[in-house]
């Protein structure tokens, strides 16, 4: 016994593929393989969807972090991604397609009505899936989109309850993100079959008598349509794979900061909605978001009865084409609007290259690994950001930086900069350096008593104490003020430059260096420092010696912060120090 | 079918669970928005508020929950939420022109807040503050987008 044989002894599918050769189609061509290229696409998404699936996570803290591992870490993750991404663009062109023929040859009405109306459905859902898959990766761009797409039903009438459905709760965070998940892989796509089913049941069966009314013979669905089916979906395959590799697959962001400022734009076929939303806008906000498309669709679904074919109505027939042309006219025109504003906006514009420096410099450090708060924790794998929050958890209190933070402590803004030192020497005293502090045993040296030119040169020496750190000097200049410093302006009485001897001030021996101010964060009390009126915290106590490390690095680079401000001041002087 | 009939009622119960439960918690009532030296008059300064985070079963400690325009205006500080009333974007400052206003779909606002173009239907929301030991508190809140009326969620 053959195995065919066998098979369908066992199953009986013998009869059912006798069935399927038997299927009859009006007539067999290109602009009847929409349907089938929808039916590929779907099931193709369906396996690469399966595929990411054994990668992706979908909670708010590990989703970010799982994509950017597929997109970027996982052999041919980016392809299977991307091409996920465009499937959904290239479904909703077919759609397009499939619904303008639909349109053409008045499928909506009797008998097709089910079909036409199975279509829309189907349309929809392709819209969902898409509505609901882009928030997956939790990305800035996914974040947001969904944030201003729940602001916007949420203003339609009902529109609040389901919002608070969707989201879970009050806020975006796992609820949100799980219930769009689920909906996207589990719930849509079984009743997305389920309406496949009924589509393609309803069109098989009515092929053959439309084929009869129309006094042609039918085609066979195996083989003729089926030829032109296998070579669209070819092309449409191939298409898809070109435009995947050539746009390297899909676009990923940084992660979702809820606090940023991203500006999102939705994906390019919702961009007429966008557009119309910034035309009507305060009161008016209800014509765009559910007058005028809640218009369209109920215009589409009661076709059959618009447009019955009958004899009475038959100039309504001819109504039906143009009026698509004019609304789809009026789609691409709006979408175009839309793109060409954008285009000239520089706001925009500047916010889309940082979106895009974020996403490198986010995916970058993701390649370290990601620690367990997920998505933002990325960069935590910044020391730079990490040194900044140890400041401002640490430091911050007393201390300031560019206007934030604290008073009772020295401003450390251009710390260690030629002009933070001019004005130290200037008036010790001022607010924004001891004054708050009980160090107040520095007299102010003004103008009158040590004139600019000493200073610079006073300066100097003090930049040359910091040895390595205090980068080039001027050997002349240096020479010029240590001779001030030891002899005319006697600073030594207080100011040591010997290391480890203790005088009434801090020993000035490698001051500024990294070294130098470690020391003064881990213990600024010790004798030949600040000594027993130092007021700040000794940090050796409560930090490592890393973040100690870290904290006198970032001190230190706050001399070059502003390297204009730290040129010389002063008359006639011609040093030009331009780089501390 | 009876047997499908009584898990219905907890599979209801379940999906709507959210409805009757708090699942997120985090990022409201007064958090610290730093010295009120550091705030000028007719200049805002952009603060972000940090708290602890619940969502669902993580908690997540120190995470920006929000941020606010705070400047002062005569003698009081004034806080404006930097989320969009309209529906939902991050408010930018335009030094030029001394006008708040939202990239996504072009909403101008004064320095006080009223909407002065654009869609946005209703004025910046206003923060409750209040002054602690020299420091700015700000009851960081949300409210409704896209109602001409302020209802806070």
């Amino acid at each position: 016994m053959r195995i065919g044989e066998w098979i369908d002894d066992r199953t009986g599918w013998g009869a059912a593929w006798q069935r399927f050769r038997a299927l009859e189609v009006p007539h067999a061509g290109w602009r009847h393989t929409f349907g089938a290229i929808l039916t590929y696409l779907f099931f193709l998404q369906v396996v690469l969807g399966i595929l990411l699936a054994s990668y992706y996570s979908p909670s708010a803290t590990d989703a970010w972090a799982s994509t950017v591992y597929i997109n970027d870490r996982v052999t041919a993750g980016w392809l299977l991604r991307g091409l996920h991404h465009h499937g959904t663009s290239a479904m909703v062109i077919v759609v397009g397609l499939h619904v303008a023929r639909m349109l053409w040859e008045s499928v909506y009405r009797r008998p097709r009505e089910l079909v036409w109306f199975s279509a829309l459905v189907l349309g929809a859902l392709v819209l969902a899936f898409a509505i609901t898959g882009f928030p997956l990766p939790w990305d800035q761009d996914g974040y947001w989109g969904a944030k201003i797409r729940m602001g916007i039903i949420g203003t339609a009438p009902g529109g609040e309850f389901l919002v608070e459905f969707l989201k879970g709760g009050d806020d975006y965070g796992n609820l949100t993100l799980l219930r769009f998940y689920t909906l996207h892989v589990f719930v849509l796509p079984a009743v997305f079959v389920l309406f496949l089913f009924l589509h393609l049941s309803q069109h098989f069966r009515h092929a053959g008598s439309l084929a009869k009314r129309s006094g042609r013979p039918p085609s066979r669905y195996y083989p003729d349509q089926l030829w032109y089916d296998m070579l669209a979906i070819t092309l449409v395959a191939a298409a898809l794979l070109v435009t995947t590799v050539a746009t390297h697959g899909a676009p990923l962001y940084a992660p979702a900061q809820p606090a940023s400022g991203y500006i999102a734009r939705p994906e390019w076929y919702f961009l007429s909605l966008f557009q119309l939303l910034r035309v009507f806008d305060g009161p008016l906000q209800i014509v765009a978001t559910v007058l005028l498309p809640g218009a369209l669709a109920t215009t589409l679904v009661a076709l059959p009865w618009l447009d019955p074919g009958t004899e009475a109505t038959a100039y309504r027939a001819r109504l039906v084409v143009p009026a698509a042309a004019l609304v789809m006219a009026g789609i691409v025109t709006l979408s175009a609007i839309a793109v060409a504003q954008d285009r000239d906006d520089e706001v925009y514009q500047k916010n889309r290259k940082a979106a895009f420096k974020d996403a490198d410099r986010a995916r970058e450090l993701a390649v370290e690994g990601v620690l367990p708060p997920g998505g933002e924790a990325v960069y935590f794998n910044d020391p730079q950001i990490v040194v900044r929050m140890l400041f401002a958890e640490q430091c911050e209190t007393c201390h300031a930086i560019d206007g934030i933070g604290g008073e009772e402590a020295p401003d450390l803004t251009g710390y260690g900069s030629r002009k933070w030192l001019r004005e130290v020497i200037r008036d010790p005293n001022a607010p924004s350096k001891y004054g708050h502090t009980r160090l107040d045993d520095m007299e102010a040296y003004p103008e009158d008593e040590l004139p600019q030119p000493q200073l610079v040169a006073v300066v100097e020496y003090l930049v040359s104490l910091a040895g390595e750190d205090g980068g080039s000097t001027d050997a002349a200049l240096v020479a010029k003020g240590k001779a001030l410093f030891d002899d005319e302006l006697d600073c030594n009485n207080c100011h040591e430059v010997e290391p480890h001897e203790s005088g009434d001030g801090p020993n000035l021996f490698g001051r500024g260096s990294r070294a130098w101010i470690g020391r003064v964060i881990a213990d600024s009390s010790a004798d030949d420092l600040f000594g027993s009126d130092a007021e700040m915290p000794k940090y050796g106590s409560k930090l490592t010696k890393e973040e100690i490390e870290l904290l006198a690095e970032f001190v230190y680079s706050q001399r070059d912060a502003n390297q204009d401000e730290n040129a010389d001041e002063g008359s006639g002087d011609t040093t030009g120090n331009d780089s501390d | 079918m009876g047997v499908t009939a009584a898990a219905l009622g907890p599979g209801l119960a379940l999906v709507g669970y959210p409805f009757s439960h708090e699942t997120t918690r985090g990022g409201r009532g007064f958090l610290p928005a730093g010295k009120l030296s550091r705030f000028k008059d007719g200049v805002p300064t952009k603060v972000d508020f940090f708290d602890d985070k619940i969502d669902a079963w993580n908690r997540i400690e120190h995470v920006k929950v929000g941020s606010a325009w705070v400047l002062r205006q005569d003698d009081n500080v004034v806080a404006l939420s930097t989320v969009c009333p309209h529906v939902g974007c991050a408010i930018e400052y335009d030094e030029d022109h001394h006008k708040f206003y939202c990239p996504c779909h072009r909403s101008f606002f004064a320095l006080d807040g009223a909407c002065e173009d654009g869609p946005s239907p209703r004025a910046l929301d206003e923060l409750e503050v209040e002054e602690k030991e020299g420091v700015l508190q700000v009851r960081y809140a949300r409210f409704r987008q896209g109602t001409s009326d302020k209802v806070e969620i």
